[in-house]
């Protein structure tokens, strides 16, 4: 385990930097100038030269990227070309919004995936397993940008119970988190009602019956541990889905969170604020996956690693 | 078993929900203030800096400027009593007295002074230095008196006595914007990048206070949440930012309150003048008969645009209604391209004439608007390939050149002298927004009078002939000017709509019935 553990903590830098070094490349590739977006189009020539040259802009790409580099080696991402701020500041001050929407929304999709999965597996090919097969087909079938305003009218305008938009208390995150969370909610549901019907006829089901132990002890303590290793490699993939998928969400909810500013900072062509974000979600996606599987090899202890 | 796995489940409940629930929703908004939404977040409010439309409108509302453009584009005095140009090169300003910024502090000619000084200076990094290069020197003469000297005559200079004041030593705000201060009707209380801004009265405003608390700007991008948002009474105010399909439910499904005004903001197609079929005059005109302008009105903007003629609206001082127009004619656009050597190689049958690119962004109704041209041009023989661009891309391909023809809009026109910046032949880019390469010897000759004449009536003489020639030669193809749409509380009193957008009558409104908090 531990050499497993060093393995993949080698792994988690070069990985890092492999995204960090496509994204600052591809970032350059795009047209547009962050310069004029600064100074204005009626900037002389001149006067955009002397900041292109103060941004270090007017250096080559690969100069640039060296001292990105730099920058990053001593915790430096710089600061923004159109806020001005600090880089760091700028993300830290968005990110706990888009982990806390993205945690509601995994929260939200795990408790209505394991109890729609399960009820489905246990009352299989009942009309119980037809409505959970059927609504996690509607959900992965919704896109958010459709659900997310139907959820508004229905429980914000007609029952008028819950904000439209915005970040506020626990009743702004409701609706957000059950639009992000719907589709993952659906895909979990699946996924954990076929692993259930998988194992339940393996034989040590049947020997832990033999047993006489009751049949939820069955289905819990031995059948749905069994059957979690692929849901919860597919968790820790759809974690990085639901980092992107926030983008739609926090736009249509008014979520002030790293999405939105993501977006802001490619129209406005602002390198070192899309690196920034960029940074943020890598690393969580990378630490997410980290985790997951190391909680694989605690479910299954037989699981070793590439010897 | 089972009563064991059961409290397992709630303590896992419980533990995953009670924190949460710990932060109950508070209202958001603050009795008696208003709140206006918005589709995009305004940039940099420090007037040193403010672009964007947002930005500028914003920003009138905290800062005060020497002189202001009323609904008519005429500048009106705001913190200059009055100001005469002692020659064609010297501006005075006589500065109101008793007027105080938000610390207390009265507003003299040294706060004007430094501002400017502050903008010409490079290492403020200001956008606005551009429009500023032909200021010589600012003089204090008294302590209410001021002098602008430039370096040549330049008509159009008192546009930039629009730029807000800062007080002496206030440093470019880099960062997050707090603490900036003017001496407008309302105070900056927070300004949250991407979120909000807010804006509180200002109790020793010298025109006298505000009758609203303040103003809560809230940027909410979707076009269906504003408007959710409005049925809900969690906004107030939008204007503009409602996308034409949705007025319609908006007046029938809630109580709003609905202005729609002529606008100046001014749609048109441009065209590459270095094209080898577009540098024709005959092919222009011709995509000028082709373009059906008053059903894309009609259907697509559901009425919201009136048929332009030009650059100027109506209601701007120079606006000079006779100019040669291009009624919906595909007859006669196929007549136009016969002679301009491009016939039909097969009559009606599916071969065009010729290929043209038109570029425009993403937003849905452009995309629109862009299919309907398409059909349109294809019914005179002309080929539209539409190309849809994410907006940083598409501006670029458009500074650069780098299109046949494409469509974006002017919004907030003031002085005439725009046009040197777009159809003067030493505009091209870098210099200035002369995109399509527009040369004409005649234009360029009279953009120039126009920007050193100082008398209003020769300015207006020579701006009618220019608008004659560029209708008569189309390196633009008008569309519509929009008009302005204000949907609001119907509560709200005393607001009067700007055709260029402007929200500085914000100042004198009011509630007509005590607003619950929200």
């Amino acid at each position: 385990m531990k050499r497993y553990l060093s393995q993949r903590l080698l792994l988690f830098f070069p990985s890092l930097l492999g995204v960090l070094t496509l994204v600052f490349f591809f970032i350059h590739l795009v047209p547009g100038d962050p310069v004029e977006v600064m100074l204005g189009e009626s900037a002389s020539a001149s006067h955009k030269e002397a900041l292109r040259r103060e941004l270090g802009l007017n250096e080559p790409v690969w100069m640039q990227y060296l001292g990105f580099l730099k920058g990053l080696a001593v915790g430096d991402l710089g600061r923004s070309l159109y806020h001005q701020g600090k880089v760091m500041d700028l993300v830290l001050a968005r990110f706990p919004a888009t982990l806390e929407l993205t945690l509601a929304a995994m929260a939200v999709a795990i408790l209505c995936a394991f109890s729609l999965g399960i009820l489905a597996a246990w009352k299989h090919r009942t009309w119980v397993d037809r409505c959970a097969l059927f609504f996690s087909l509607l959900g992965l079938a919704m896109p958010n940008f459709w659900l997310g305003p139907l959820l508004i009218i229905a429980f914000s305008i007609e029952f008028g119970f819950l904000p439209v938009s915005g970040r506020g208390g626990l009743s702004h995150l409701i609706l957000p988190a059950l639009t992000l969370g719907t589709a993952m909610a659906a895909l979990l549901t699946r996924m954990i009602r076929s692993s259930l019907l998988d194992v339940i006829h393996e034989d040590y089901i049947q020997s832990a019956r033999a047993k006489g132990l009751s049949e939820l002890a069955v289905w819990l303590k031995h059948a749905l541990r069994n059957s979690l290793l692929p849901v919860t490699t597919i968790l820790g993939l759809q974690f990085g889905s639901l980092l992107a998928g926030a983008v739609i969400t926090e736009t249509i909810f008014t979520w002030p969170g790293i999405g939105r500013l993501t977006i802001q900072a490619i129209q406005t062509r602002d390198y070192p604020l899309v690196q920034g974000c960029v940074l943020v979600i890598a690393v969580c996606y990378l630490v997410v996956n980290l985790f997951i599987d190391i909680l694989c090899r605690v479910i299954d202890p037989r699981i070793s690693y590439g010897r | 078993m089972v009563k064991k796995s059961k409290q397992y489940i709630l303590r896992a409940f419980v533990c995953l929900w009670i924190p949460l629930a710990g932060c109950l929703s508070q209202p958001q908004t603050p009795p008696g203030y208003l709140v206006v939404g918005l589709e995009s977040s305004p940039g940099r409010l420090d007037p040193r800096y403010a672009t964007d439309a947002n930005s500028v409108r914003i920003g009138a509302l905290v800062f005060n400027s020497l002189v202001r453009a009323d609904e008519n584009s005429r500048l009106q005095p705001d913190l200059a009593e009055r100001w005469e140009a002692v020659d064609e090169r010297t501006y005075l300003f006589h500065l109101r007295n008793g007027v105080t910024f938000h610390n207390g502090k009265p507003l003299t000619a040294a706060d004007v002074k430094y501002t400017y000084d502050s903008v010409l200076d490079p290492a403020t990094r200001s956008p606005k230095r551009g429009p500023l290069q032909t200021v010589e020197a600012v003089e204090i003469l008294g302590r209410y008196l001021i002098r602008f000297r430039l370096t040549a005559p330049h008509a159009p200079f008192l546009e930039n006595a629009t730029l807000g004041i800062v007080p002496v030593g206030s440093p470019p705000v880099r960062g997050l914007e707090v603490n900036l201060i003017g001496s407008g009707p309302f105070t900056l209380e927070e300004h949250v990048p991407g979120e909000k801004v807010v804006l509180k009265s200002n109790p020793v405003y010298w025109e006298g206070p505000p009758q609203i608390a303040g103003i809560v700007f809230r940027v909410i991008p979707d076009a269906i949440v504003r408007v959710l948002e409005f049925k809900k009474g969690t906004v107030d105010f939008v204007q503009n930012d409602i996308e034409p399909d949705m007025l319609p439910w908006l007046e029938s499904h809630t109580d709003a309150a609905v202005k729609i005004d002529q606008g100046t903001t001014f749609q048109y197609i441009g065209t590459n003048l270095d094209h080898p079929v577009l540098r024709l005059r005959e092919v222009r005109q011709a995509i000028a008969h082709a373009v059906d302008r008053e059903a894309v009105i009609r259907h697509l903007l559901k009425g919201l645009g009136t048929g332009a003629t030009g650059l100027l609206s109506p209601a701007h001082w120079a606006y000079e209604p006779r100019v040669p127009q291009y009624r919906f004619d595909p007859e006669q656009a196929k007549r136009l391209l016969d002679q301009a050597g491009f016939p039909d190689p097969d009559g009606d049958g599916p071969l065009p004439r010729f290929t043209l690119s038109y570029k425009t962004t993403t937003l849905d109704l452009r995309r629109r608007i862009a299919e309907a041209f398409k059909e349109h041009l294809r019914r005179v023989g002309i080929e539209l390939e539409v190309r849809t661009y994410e907006w940083g891309t598409f501006y670029e391909d458009i500074k650069k050149g780098n299109f046949h023809l494409y469509s974006l809009a002017w919004v907030g026109v003031t002085d005439p002298d725009i046009y040197y910046n777009l159809f003067h032949s030493d505009s091209f880019p870098p210099n200035g927004d002369n995109r399509g390469r527009y040369r004409n010897r005649e234009t360029d000759a009279l953009l120039e009078r126009g920007r050193r004449s100082l008398v209003s009536a020769e300015r207006k003489r020579i701006y009618s002939q220019v608008q004659h020639i560029l209708a008569r030669d189309l390196p633009y193809i008008p569309l519509w000017w929009t008009k302005n749409v204000v949907v609001m509380n119907p509560t709200i009193r005393g607001f009067i709509p700007y055709p260029d957008g402007e929200l500085i009558s914000l100042k004198k409104a009011s509630f007509s019935a005590a607003k619950p908090p929200v």
